[in-house]
């Protein structure tokens, strides 16, 4: 009997033979593409310098699976960052083409549009650890310095809690895109103002300071304006909105930025950027006294 | 000073500097409400002030701007904006002075 059902769940084999056509398809070698690499170690390099590497790709080949090839079968020495494979953790941002794009999540035939040569270097606007690999030091520097956590003034509530924390919908979704970031530092490389201004906090940092400041749960924007209201911070952004235009996770940090300029100048007139939430169980107590 | 202070006082004077400007080539170019601009002289001489400080200010933030993202040194920072500051100032009060010597005022 219960074969039977299983059966029913068993493709049929014409459908099951062009399925493994299709993905045959999908993996066989189409064309060659050449591979410009940058290359440079500081510690013993004098400059950099490009080496080229050429390879049959297939359709569904990604730059990240053309690079771990190029480096088990040519260049040992090669150079990157890379862990999830699949666009969640950031690691192997890069420029592929001039462009900031997770090689993980870049087909090679996409890169190279109709032309034949994929050019890969690290990120612009980072220092360079070792070749593809870009040094995040002073990035995630100023992450911390935004303070990316929940601060809260409430210490009986906090060392002891009576519930969750109430919040809408509305005041979710405030904050919600902000959260999709994952520091892969695509934003900051293709910022106009970072190429110049090092001090500058960067689009990534900046938005996450609003994420947590409009976060009704947080009462931190006084500890934070000293660090996001000074001459390197959200006012040196000019709204170029090539931050937004590369995030590959599809968040809007120029948006954040400009709403957290708007944030700044209404406190001057004493607005609050949110009521602040209250836990559950006293909410309903009090309802209940009522 | 806080740099959202500063920067508010820049969107500020910026529209300063379209409503005192627009008053300013009307009583240049328009007989009619130019005559009538012209005839109260301190109002004149006031808008005119208002309108050269906006602008002084508009122009000057904006160069200090461009300058410390070109020398993003903390330490430059700081030097730089008080050099424009002295720099606006005494640039006003010449300015001022020219103004007052030219609607008769010294």
């Amino acid at each position: 009997m219960a074969s039977e059902e299983a059966k029913e769940y068993v493709l049929p084999p014409e459908v099951l033979e062009e399925t493994m056509k299709a993905s045959e398809e999908l993996w066989k070698p189409v064309r060659k593409i050449k591979f410009r690499i940058y290359k440079y170690n500081p510690r013993k390099d004098y400059a950099p310098y490009w080496e080229e590497h050429e390879l049959e790709v297939s359709r569904g080949m990604t730059v990240l699976d053309a690079l771990l090839i190029i480096k088990g079968e040519a260049d040992h020495s090669l150079g990157l960052r890379y862990s999830c494979r699949m666009g969640l953790c950031g690691s192997c941002a890069m420029m592929i083409n001039g462009k900031q794009m997770l090689a993980c999540q870049t087909r090679v035939l996409e890169a190279a549009g109709s032309g034949d040569v994929v050019e890969l270097r690290p990120l612009d606007n980072f220092p360079v650890e070792r070749d593809l690999a870009a040094d995040f030091t002073s990035f995630f520097e100023k992450h911390r310095a935004v303070k990316p956590w929940i601060i809260r003034n409430d210490d009986v509530e906090l060392n002891n809690p009576t519930g969750p924390y109430k919040q809408t919908v509305d005041e979710y979704a405030r904050y919600y895109q902000f959260t999709d970031c994952i520091k892969c530092g695509a934003c900051l490389s293709a910022c106009p103002t970072a190429a110049t201004d090092y001090e500058y906090l960067g689009p990534q940092a900046l938005a996450q300071a609003y994420r947590y400041i409009v976060d009704t749960r947080d009462d931190g924007l006084d500890v934070r304006i000293p660090v996001v209201d000074t001459e390197h911070g959200c006012w040196r952004c000019h709204f170029a909105a090539s931050c937004s235009d590369v995030c590959p996770r599809g968040v809007d940090p120029a948006q954040g930025i400009q709403l957290l300029k708007k944030l700044l100048i209404k406190r001057k007139f004493g607005f609050k950027p949110h009521k602040p939430a209250e836990a559950l169980p006293a909410k309903v107590k009090a309802e209940k006294k009522e | 000073m806080r740099e959202s202070t500063i920067m508010f006082l820049h969107y500020v004077t910026a529209i300063l500097i379209v409503i005192t400007g627009l008053i300013h080539l009307l009583a240049n170019n328009d007989p009619v409400i130019g005559a009538t601009i012209k005839a109260n002289p301190v109002l004149y001489l006031g808008n005119m002030a208002i309108f050269l400080a906006a602008l002084l200010y508009h122009a000057f933030n904006g160069v200090r701007v461009i300058l410390i993202e070109m020398v993003p040194d903390r330490c430059w920072t700081k030097w730089i904006s008080w050099a424009i500051l002295i720099v606006g100032i005494v640039t006003y009060a010449v300015g001022l002075q020219v103004l007052m010597v030219a609607l008769g005022f010294a």
